[in-house]
């Protein structure tokens, strides 16, 4: 049993439905997956948990399972308490807690923080171990970009982002690799600086597999409100993509009573849809892609594009099992923790982490464009390129 | 354009009459668009007419009749059928309960006056039966057996087979099973009939294609669990099918934990009687619907294939109210009904699932004692092509 990884989990906070609820629990307990209830081969030996609040069950966990430890700093939970790193993997799960934001609203989870400390650990001990980081990389561009400066000059494994690009999908279909893409949108939910970035993830997740491969960002404008409204009636986006979309959606709010699923007019979208938001942002190959938040008239992530040299609309859902209104469990971390066990057991990430570097760039390009009145926003340092895996990640077994 | 008669019990919010009828009048989402039938629905018959239905209202809106009776409805009135093509629902509304606990919905009646019309006018055209064909084999098989006699396209049955499923899989085609085992959830016989038509839809496609249920026997309680250890069903299948499920209750519901049900030995204090379907077709194999409701609250099938070390699983997907789009993976494979005149898929499973079910009534009625059923020979072919929605 000695050659089974030992991981250390570094969180904010471990209550109910937080994300670290939903990661760690599942390296403990187990997942559905291939028709077992499958138990990750490596050991979740070290928690540490920066807030401790009334509803924590990081007591719970630690007591039911003792060959868990629970330490008061990352650097003890790294070393499990002596001098050295004493870990084969590390999650970093900075999401849920209290933490205070700042003036464009944006929340300041530690991201950069915890991982600047386990990078001291990592140097002090002449070794580094794979990391998997939850959501984006920090609500800092520049902090962004030196943490995976980092993963690279230190040569670890590194992983991050969201579930969307690895849960299901309806239909279960992926972008075809080395295709065409001319434009694409995602018609999501959420607010600005949480949701908005696993929208873009779902948006980078397909149209990173287009030929040639992710070329980076040159520029990105909001939209909100009216503006959105004048864009959409203008087609700055495809109203036919955006339409697309939408019919792949299994919660279009009900237009009008009485009807259980009809498609919304315009005018009555403009009715459901108090506060649109859009962030379109143009590729350096040319590509536009388009966020679209559409609260109160979806409660889902959906996707299409263009492609081929027919113009062919490829559109798909990607499904979240969402507690607790629509299931009990949230199984989208399933096919999420297994990227990471896989990750942990080869020492390579299963995706390529850049493209979480650029979402995490278009979360603070298109909270800056709505802080600045909508400005368009140049994004010279989103020039970042890249090549998608061959294989599809998304779970589809 | 094609001219729909829709003959219903009840029409009102979220009934199936209004979720079904409505994608014909305002168009469902179909692979990614918003699709608009080339159909006109011109007649619609509702048996029962409570507070806050909608028959006047939507015939007004939508510009058709509503006829007091099924044959005026498909003649439009006039002395000849002027339809060409049938929706029929009988589900939802007040009928009463035999003692099996069925609910005698009047589907057989509806069908058989459409038959009528049918037989003296000259002119047939494709039925749409919603769920299961009736509560009685005799009278469903009478049924399907005028569809043949008559040469219509009769599609019949439930939501589930069609559904996006979570994985997108499908049993290959002619392959041999070992065995199989659904899960499902909710009151019986609505519930448990769709259940065991998900399962159908699956292992009809094993080697040989359908055969016909020999013998059915259902137990309920600690039995169950009992015939379990037995090998009477197969615990490794249910681990597989509950691999699927999105909805353990228990300590899930208390901090949102997963949970390996059978492992801790919570399935077995959460589930509130438990019941097995045991099922036994012609060609020898087996199959087992275990209802389990207060364990989990979705649908999931799992099947051991010969030469395959790991179970297939899957979950048919119910997407939520009140879209129900998994409805709309129902109007599609309707249209095609309409489209062509041919059933995209036998209305042969829904009359071996609707006579499964009624002998499985019958066998919980008389203290669960297994039943012989050589009138369940119904043997047909499923389509080779895949019918769940996956575009």
């Amino acid at each position: 049993m000695d050659n089974r990884p030992k991981i250390a989990a570094i969180t904010t906070i471990y209550h109910k439905y937080a994300h670290t609820q939903h990661i760690v629990d599942r390296f403990l307990e187990g997942y559905g997956w291939n028709s077992r209830h499958h138990y990750p081969p490596m050991d979740l030996v070290s928690l540490y948990v920066e807030q401790v609040k009334d509803n924590d069950i990081s007591k719970d966990r630690l007591e039911r399972f003792p060959t868990m430890k629970g330490y008061p700093t990352i650097a003890e939970a790294l070393t499990l308490g002596g001098e050295e790193l004493a870990v084969d993997g590390v999650l970093l799960i900075g999401e849920h807690g209290e933490y205070p934001s700042n003036d464009k609203g944006q929340r300041l989870y530690p991201r950069y923080e915890h991982f600047m400390e386990m990078v001291e650990v990592f140097q002090k001990s002449g070794r580094s171990v794979p990391v998997f980081l939850d959501k984006h990389l920090s609500w800092n561009w520049d902090w962004a970009q030196e943490m995976y400066d980092i993963s690279q000059s230190m040569g670890f494994a590194f992983m991050a982002g969201s579930s969307l690009p690895v849960t299901w999908r309806t239909p279960s279909i992926d972008m075809p690799l080395g295709t065409s893409v001319s434009e694409g949108v995602c018609v999501g939910y959420g607010g600005v600086d949480s949701y908005d970035f696993h929208a873009l993830e779902t948006l980078q997740c397909m149209v990173e597999r287009r030929e040639g491969g992710e070329s980076g960002v040159k520029w990105l404008q909001a939209y909100r409100g009216e503006s959105f409204w004048t864009a959409h009636h203008e087609k700055l986006w495809s109203r036919e993509l955006f339409e697309s979309a939408l019919s792949r959606s299994h919660t279009l709010t009900p237009s009008r009573p009485g009807f259980n699923n009809p498609f919304p007019t315009l005018d009555e979208m403009r009715e459901i849809v108090k506060d649109p938001i859009a962030y379109q942002y143009e590729h350096n190959d040319g590509l536009k892609s388009t966020m679209i938040l559409m609260n109160g008239l979806v409660q889902d992530f959906n996707f299409a594009a263009y492609i081929g040299s027919n113009q062919d609309i490829l559109s798909t859902q990607m499904y979240l099992p969402m507690p607790p209104a629509r299931t009990t469990l949230a199984n989208f971390f399933s096919p999420l923790v297994n990227n990471i066990e896989k990750m942990f057991l080869s020492g390579e990430a299963t995706y390529p982490v850049e493209r979480t570097l650029l979402t995490t760039g278009l979360v603070a390009a298109g909270v800056d464009s709505l802080f600045d009145d909508e400005a368009k926003i140049d994004t010279p340092h989103l020039d970042i390129a890249y090549q998608a895996t061959e294989d599809s990640t998304f779970w589809r077994t | 354009m094609k001219r729909i008669a829709v003959i219903t019990t009840i029409y009102r919010y979220l009934s199936h009459a209004q979720h079904f009828a409505d994608r014909f009048l305002v168009g469902y989402p179909k692979e990614g668009r918003w699709h608009r039938p080339d159909m006109k629905v011109v007649s619609l018959y509702v048996d029962q007419k409570p507070e806050s239905e909608q028959s006047e209202d939507r015939a007004r809106e939508f510009g058709f009749t509503v006829y007091p009776t099924i044959a005026e409805a498909l003649r439009c009135g006039g002395d000849k059928i002027a339809v060409d093509a049938v929706l029929s629902i009988g589900e939802h509304g007040v009928y009463p309960q035999n003692e099996l606990s069925q609910v005698l919905y009047p589907r057989y009646e509806f069908f058989k006056e459409c038959v009528k019309v049918f037989e003296e006018d000259g002119r047939a055209v494709p039925i749409f039966n919603d769920k299961h064909l009736s509560y009685n084999f005799e009278k469903a098989k009478e049924m399907v057996d005028d569809g043949h006699r008559l040469g219509f396209g009769v599609l019949s049955g439930s939501s589930l087979p069609v559904t996006w499923r979570l994985p997108d899989v499908d049993i290959p085609y002619d392959h041999e099973l070992e065995g199989a085992v659904m899960v499902g959830v909710g009151g019986s016989d609505p519930m448990d009939y769709h259940a065991l038509e998900a399962m159908q839809c699956m292992i009809e496609r094993r080697k040989g294609g359908e055969t016909g249920v020999a013998a059915v026997q259902l137990i309920d309680g600690d039995e169950v669990w009992e015939a379990g250890k037995d090998g009477r069903w197969s615990m490794e299948l249910l681990e597989a099918a509950l691999s699927r499920s999105d909805t353990p209750s228990g300590l899930t519901n208390e901090d949102g934990r997963t949970q390996n049900l059978i492992g801790t030995g919570e399935l077995y204090k959460l589930v509130d009687n438990p019941a097995a379907y045991l099922i036994e077709f012609n060609d020898g194999f087996k199959a087992t619907l275990l209802m389990l409701n207060g364990a989990v609250g979705d649908y999931c099938f799992a099947a051991k294939l010969r030469d395959h070390p790991v179970p297939i699983s899957t979950q048919f997907f119910l997407t939520p109210t009140p879209n129900v789009t998994y409805s709309a993976c129902l109007i599609a494979k309707i249209e095609e009904l309409y489209e062509t005149g041919i059933a995209p898929y036998p209305a042969e499973r829904t009359l071996l699932v609707s006579g499964t079910l009624e002998s499985c009534l019958k066998s919980r009625h008389q203290g669960h004692v297994r039943l012989e059923t050589p009138h369940l020979n119904v043997e047909y072919r499923a389509p080779k092509d895949s019918q769940h929605a996956r575009r």
